[in-house]
């Protein structure tokens, strides 16, 4: 077969001692980077792509070393949302409320070790769909206009339910108070500012990270102060190992959420974090009582790692197809390809194909070798916790400093972080869910700006939201996601009840 | 009764964030929707949740014994102060010190929180800024 042989010549690409190097060196700056609160994979890859200019270094071994950072940083995120409860960056957001539960109940390894494992099967089936599928589902993402975004983006919405917690008002409100952090900044189609209040620092809006670290870490450490025991291991080292059982009980989740994953990451602009999302809200539901996310399960873990994985792999179809990055690394890579004299597109795959395939081959690889190089570093990131917390809590935090600063080199984020501080302990003591707020924050900019696209296009008309079939069918799906609680439950009694008779 | 202050507090945020955006100068070059209708849309839901809040309130949470409070308002004038100085006085100086203040406050001897604060952050910010290349403030009064 074509594809077989193209990609044996692939991995004659990848297996080059330098390639190999690359993939090698990349994965493990990206799980560093990853770890390191606040520096994202985004951050890890916008870094070193001058790097690959001054060796001149050819597109092959480029694109395989920034690749190799992309995947390393996303493990490596999800690492402090285990062990730290600090989202590293989006797609760990939803990891860390069953990761940290499992840590705090001693389960760090394990926890660890499955989302090595979850993010090695994703990765790995999604360069499968990768090299079987690409230019396949690439026309299919191509459909996806402003109406079917939008309604994506309210599906992505009704994921709401599974991160609310006890109350749903409360979550609702924490969504809102995202929403509304969204909406400040330059409006980007009529062009004024909304929210400013005359901060010129606030006219490219909230930024991700900022937000996150003030309201996630900054509130942490307010937390841990008021807890106030001093020199205290923050959760006990227990097992290191994932035991055979628990893995083979989260391998459907891991299987589901990685074709759930890698089918939302084709489409451009939606990534690993909505996928995330929606990943874990979809086992939660089909789980249900069986399973118990929220409280340090497994497969809260599996879900989300094994999505966002997958979304990274699916992401770079749109990229090497049609030249449309997926997301912002992705946007990165392009940029970083273009530059090196390879143009992504239909083309890519004749002209270039030891480029494509090459990458291709060496994803395998990097799967691979991130697991292999993390799962040792499972027991080390454990011990790590062992550190005492006047040290290990400063020392996150300087850390954090230095994400938060260099988003845009200004010492107003740090405020802004504080402030969030602030913000995120009131809420945690409270009750207010925090993930909602993030989840907010990354929606509400693509829901409204898409919804805007559409009226224009419609020029005011609704109907044309409802207007293609692909639209519909998530709307649909948006539907059942928020109706299906109630359902099931129903199903449920009236099952038990037959049972019962017999 | 806490909830029910949260409640009239965030309705109050809803009801002022709707203000300002009926406030919006809408330019003839925008899109049919414009920038005001996804606002008020969060308004309304925000507050319609709010007034749950106000009606249904949860149960109080535990509130730390009050010589918190002062330790709490510390570490956040820290950040602030912080935020402030980290430019001119570089980032070396203002994180160890930082550190050292948390340091000291989650239980450290202040020798121990000092020296732990400066070696750390220094060899962080070689770290970042050789191996990373990521600016940080050198500090004004350093030249």
């Amino acid at each position: 077969m074509d594809i077989l042989q193209a990609l044996l010549n692939g991995f004659g690409v990848a297996f080059q001692p330098l390639n190999l190097l690359f993939v090698v060196l990349g994965c493990l700056v990206g799980t560093l980077i990853g770890v390191l609160p606040g520096i994202g994979p985004i951050s890890g890859v916008a870094l070193l792509v001058p790097l690959t200019f001054a060796l001149k270094m050819p597109p092959e071994s480029a694109l395989i070393l920034l690749a190799g950072i992309y995947y390393g940083a996303m493990y490596g995120g999800s690492t402090t949302s285990i062990l730290l409860n600090i989202p590293g960056e989006t797609s760990s957001v939803v990891t860390a409320i069953d990761g940290h539960k499992l840590t705090k109940q001693g389960q760090a390894g394990p926890a660890l070790a499955m989302a090595a494992w979850g993010s090695f099967i994703a990765g790995t089936l999604s360069v499968v769909g990768l090299m079987t599928l690409g230019p396949l589902l690439a026309q299919w993402a191509i459909r996806f206009g402003p109406a079917e975004y939008f309604a994506l983006m309210v599906f992505g919405f009704s994921t709401l339910s599974a991160l609310a917690g006890k109350n749903m008002f409360k979550a609702l409100i924490a969504t809102g108070f995202g929403l509304m952090l969204a909406t400040v900044g330059q409006d980007p189609q009529s062009g004024i500012s909304r929210y400013t209040f005359g901060f010129l620092q606030l006219e490219d809006g909230m930024d991700f990270l900022v937000v996150a670290i003030g309201l996630f870490a900054v509130s942490e450490v307010l937390m841990l102060l008021e807890e106030k025991a001093p020199g205290a291991v923050r959760a006990q080292v227990g097992r290191i190992y994932l035991s055979f059982k628990d893995f083979m009980a989260s391998l459907s989740t891991i299987l589901r959420s990685s074709v759930l994953g890698f089918l939302i990451g084709v489409l451009p602009g939606a990534g690993a974090s909505i996928a995330s999302f929606v990943a874990y809200t979809t086992e939660k539901r089909l789980l249900g009582a069986k399973a118990r996310f929220g409280e340090g399960d497994l497969r809260g873990v599996a879900a989300p790692e094994s999505a966002n994985n997958a979304a990274a792999g699916g992401a770079m179809i749109p990229l090497l197809t049609l030249g449309l990055p997926g997301s912002g690394t992705t946007a990165i890579m392009l940029g970083a390809l273009v530059s090196l004299g390879v143009t992504p597109g239909p083309q890519m795959f004749e002209k270039n194909p030891e480029v494509v395939w090459g990458l291709i081959a060496s994803m395998y690889v990097g799967n691979a070798v991130l697991l292999m190089l993390n799962l040792p570093l499972v027991g080390l990131f454990v011990r790590l916790l062992a550190v005492p917390a006047w040290f290990l809590i400063p020392a996150v935090l300087a850390i954090s400093f230095i994400g938060v600063y260099a988003v845009n080199n200004n010492p107003f984020d740090l405020l802004l972080m504080a402030v969030f501080g602030l913000l995120g302990y009131l809420m945690r003591k409270l009750e207010f869910p925090l993930a909602p707020v993030l989840l907010g924050l990354v929606l509400g900019y693509l829901m409204e700006i898409n919804l805007r696209r559409a009226m224009t296009i419609s020029n005011g008309d609704v109907g044309y939201l409802f207007s293609s079939p692909i639209a519909v069918g998530l709307w649909v799906l948006a539907g059942l996601s928020l109706l299906s609680p109630l359902f099931i439950a129903r199903f449920r009694k009236q099952g038990l009840g037959r049972e019962a008779e017999l | 009764m806490t909830d029910r202050i949260a409640g009239a507090l965030i309705l109050l945020l809803a009801l002022g964030y709707g203000l300002e955006a009926s406030r919006m100068q809408v330019s003839f070059l925008s899109d049919p929707l414009g920038p005001r209708p996804f606002p008020y849309i969060i308004a309304i839901l925000v507050g319609l949740s709010a007034l749950w809040l106000l009606f249904k309130p949860d149960p109080n949470p535990t509130w730390p014994p009050p010589r918190f409070w002062p330790v709490l308002g510390l570490v956040l004038l820290s950040l602030v102060a912080y935020a402030y100085l980290v430019v001119p006085l570089g980032f070396i100086l203002t994180t160890t010190l930082e550190m050292t203040l948390l340091s000291l406050l989650f239980g450290a001897r202040w020798w121990q929180g000092l020296i732990g604060a400066l070696l750390f952050t220094l060899g962080v910010y070689f770290l970042f800024t050789e191996g990373l290349g990521v600016t940080l403030p050198v500090g004004r009064i350093f030249g």
